[in-house]
């Protein structure tokens, strides 16, 4: 046994060494030996993307178009419990926004299909029928717990739904669509909803609590469909859009409450800027390591 | 096998997993200490506690096992504790006069605080990584970092294949220089094809070939894999016949696939096959299907080589190190490469011998060229200069801005504990167990390697407690 004597000397002719476990030591070679090949197959930030400044702003005005929609809702609410707003304006907007979603969503399809009509008209239909029917329940629900603990179960509940909402798609898909959202999203839109009951709880009547039931369900539900499909038609759009709804709930916040106004500025701030060049200063730190020990990506999908 | 400096090394191996339970690990531990006994030296085996096998028992060969009672929580793992075990693993180590410790596997708790402890007591340790972790998701982050601590201060570290050497030197930070590879092995003796008796009383079928696959059907060793695989070889090749041993979450899937494409006749669905019964199935088939997402080694592809069967596996891990080129035959994990690689195996088949491939298993891998090459790690641990504490501490301040701190916290607790030990129970006071002298049985070192269940009959069949309190019951 002289693999020690062997190894030192390092004789010329000896055998070279090959990666394999088998047929023992191998001669001339210690166990501990450490090729040039070692670590030949690690591959460092294989994955990392790239990112650019500005495409990683345009990408962050989602989430601000998203944060003033919801900004928008809760103004709504505050403006309805003030009664600054009637019950048939308030219905007045809620028929507009159905027929303006309506119309977004056939003039992005690629194709307008009447079957397409029928079957949206026909759920809507269905959908405010049983959102009257159970709009006394809504009104009475939650209605004698005390209103400083609705309104903070309330804030909770609606931050809970901007942090687990799913800012790249909708959690209502487009009839047709095969996969199927993910849990998180699933808790957002729960968790919008029943902030939404909580509010209808502190309004005076049947009408008012199925017109803000109505607003707040067809905002929750069915605004992340809409800008979605807006987006997927035209990028340009959608920015327009998203700017145009900042500038528009900017300018009322500013009416209602000037801290308020201060604090969604900040924000809208943060998310479109700071939190971009934040994410591209730190992709400096990104490691990332690959290599043979990696366990293997089944490359189809797993029906199960 | 004299001529180094021969001292006989007082061997304790830590695992949480260990016989009763029946894997890779498991089987590596009881072989290797068997080779090892027969080499001269004492090995002595720390496990938890399984069921109610608790306490010290003797297996085959004099192998004195101490399952401690410590109850497992989660994967046959006991509660980290950190300090609870010093105590007894300080007894032991002292009653056994313990000179190196060995650590198993990165999973077992069990082997993390034995290790942690033995070094602030001053022994030599090695550790053995058995497995391959990922650096992305949050469960191997943590694993990491504990194998981060334990390593910054093991003396010699053993892989069990070249891919898991650049793994774990990777996760740990470890010199490369200190990490050793020695493969598993496999039991030639005992995994041999199909002898010419049981060739003739089994019923002829040279038209048709078996194809074997024996593992646990869950995510890991590709289970989805099969699924996609097996009704496009049937498709292809009406004479094969696939035979799947093991069981699982996913093997409800597999049985769905089954009866999908109407394959009852020509799919075996065993279940869960007992260790023992693994060549009997094996000698069944021609082919071995390994569809591993991801495998350190695979000691399923030796136990099939062995057996004669032509391999087929997924290009992952180890694997490709594991047998020569020509028995093997590799594939990317998808399922068209995969039937590409069946159907290749099929074409070479014909030249296939099986007892040919058996010979040449039988000079590939021993588990008692194992034991010799562990041995010298060992031999290289104990030379490693001795460190105080401080300098030990400065290795694992360096192992992070908070976890080396932290690890520096949890090492002076145990040697302040260890010190109270010292003066609660002095180590003199610490009765030494005495040694327990089988004469080494070196006509049959290939039969060395006796799987545990043989050991437990045998150990069953005389007394099955041989509890060691008094020194009277000396066997020798």
């Amino acid at each position: 046994m002289d693999v020690k004597t062997a190894a030192s000397n390092s004789s010329p002719p000896r055998a070279k060494w090959r990666k394999v476990a088998y047929g023992g030591m191998q001669p001339g070679y210690d166990d501990n030996h450490t090729d040039e090949t070692f670590l030949e197959g690690m591959v460092m930030n294989a994955s990392v993307v790239k990112r650019n400044m500005l495409k990683v702003m345009l990408d962050a005005v989602s989430i601000s178009e998203y944060l003033c929609i919801v900004a928008l809702v809760v103004l709504v609410w505050t403006c309805t419990l003030s009664s600054s707003l009637d019950e048939n304006s308030l219905l007045l907007i809620d028929i507009s926004l159905l027929v303006s979603g309506f119309l977004i969503l056939l003039f992005t399809q690629k194709k307008l299909s009447l079957s397409l009509l029928l079957h949206y008209a026909l759920n809507v239909s269905f959908f405010i029928t049983g959102l009257y029917v159970l709009a006394p329940i809504y009104q009475t629900l939650t209605r004698s717990i005390s209103s400083d603990s609705i309104w903070a179960v309330t804030v909770s509940l609606l931050i809970l739904h901007l942090f687990l909402h799913d800012y790249s798609e909708s959690t209502v898909k487009a009839p047709g669509a095969l996969k199927n959202p993910a849990l998180t999203s699933c808790i957002s839109v729960n968790a919008s909803v029943v902030a939404s009951v909580f509010i209808a709880s502190r309004l005076p009547s049947r009408l008012h609590v199925f017109a803000i039931m109505l607003f707040s369900l067809q905002v929750f539900l069915f605004a992340p469909l809409v800008t979605y499909c807006i987006k997927k038609y035209s990028f340009c759009l959608h920015i327009c859009f998203s700017i145009s709804l900042m500038v528009l709930t900017l300018s009322f916040v500013y009416t209602l409450h000037r801290l308020l106004f201060v604090l969604l500025l900040s924000l809208l701030v943060f998310v479109n800027l700071v939190c971009p060049y934040w994410l591209i200063r730190i992709q400096e730190y990104k490691f990332e390591i690959n290599g043979p020990w990696d366990e293997a990506k089944l490359c189809f999908d797993i029906t199960d | 096998m004299g001529n180094r400096e021969n001292e006989k090394h007082s061997i304790l191996m830590v695992s949480d997993f260990f016989y009763p339970n029946v894997g890779g690990v498991e089987n590596h531990i009881y072989c290797l200490s068997q080779c090892l006994l027969n080499l001269g030296h004492k090995v002595v085996v720390v496990t938890h506690a399984y069921g109610k096998r608790s306490g010290v028992r003797y297996m085959t060969g004099g192998l004195k096992v101490y399952y401690v009672p410590w109850r497992p929580f989660f994967n046959q793992n006991t509660f980290p504790t950190l300090h609870g075990t010093l105590p007894i693993i300080r007894t032991i180590l002292t009653r056994e006069r313990i000179t190196v410790v060995h650590g198993h596997q990165t999973f077992s708790t069990l082997c993390h605080e034995a290790l942690m402890h033995a070094r602030i007591m001053g022994y030599k340790v090695v550790f053995t990584d058995h497995s391959l972790n990922g650096f992305s998701d949050a469960g191997s982050i943590h694993m990491n970092k504990v194998l981060q601590f334990t390593l910054a201060d093991v003396s010699q570290a053993i892989c069990v294949s070249h891919t898991s050497k650049e793994n774990t030197v990777l996760r740990s930070g470890l010199a490369p220089e200190k990490v050793f590879v020695i493969p598993n092995a496999v039991d030639t003796a005992k995994f041999k094809p199909m002898s010419e008796e049981e060739r003739r009383s089994s019923k002829p079928s040279r038209s048709e070939i078996v194809i074997v696959v024996i593992s646990r059907l869950v995510y890991r060793k590709g289970a989805d894999l099969l699924v996609e695989v097996i009704p496009e070889v049937c498709r292809l090749h009406p004479n094969v016949h696939f035979i799947i041993g093991g069981d699982g979450p996913k093997r409800v899937r597999l049985e769905e696939m089954r009866e999908k494409h109407s394959l009852q006749d020509r799919v075996d669905l065993l279940g869960a096959v007992q260790h023992t019964e693994v060549r009997s199935v094996l000698i069944k088939g021609h082919i071995f299907l390994n569809s591993s997402l991801t495998e350190a080694f695979c000691i399923a592809i030796l136990e099939a080589a062995s057996c004669g069967l032509l391999t087929v596996s997924t290009r992952v891990g180890g694997v490709p190190e594991v047998v020569p080129d020509d028995m093997i035959v590799l594939a990317e994990p998808d399922p068209s490469d995969m039937v590409r690689a069946i159907q290749k195996a099929i074409t070479m088949l014909p030249k296939i011998d099986p007892q040919v491939m058996h010979n040449r298993m039988r000079e590939l891998y021993s588990w008692h060229d194992v034991a010799k090459r562990t041995e010298i790690v060992y031999d290289r641990a104990l030379k490693c200069s001795d460190q105080n504490l401080l300098e030990r501490l400065s290795r694992h301040l360096s192992c992070g801005a908070w976890a080396g701190k932290i690890f520096c916290l949890v090492m002076i607790f145990s040697f302040l504990l260890w010190h109270i030990l010292e003066l609660w129970q002095p180590a003199d006071d610490i009765e030494e167990a005495p040694d327990f002298i089988l004469t080494p049985n070196h006509d049959e070192l290939e039969g060395c390697c006796r799987k545990p269940n043989n050991a437990e009959n045998q150990k069953n069949s005389s007394d099955t407690n041989i509890y060691d309190n008094s020194g009277n019951n000396n066997i020798s």
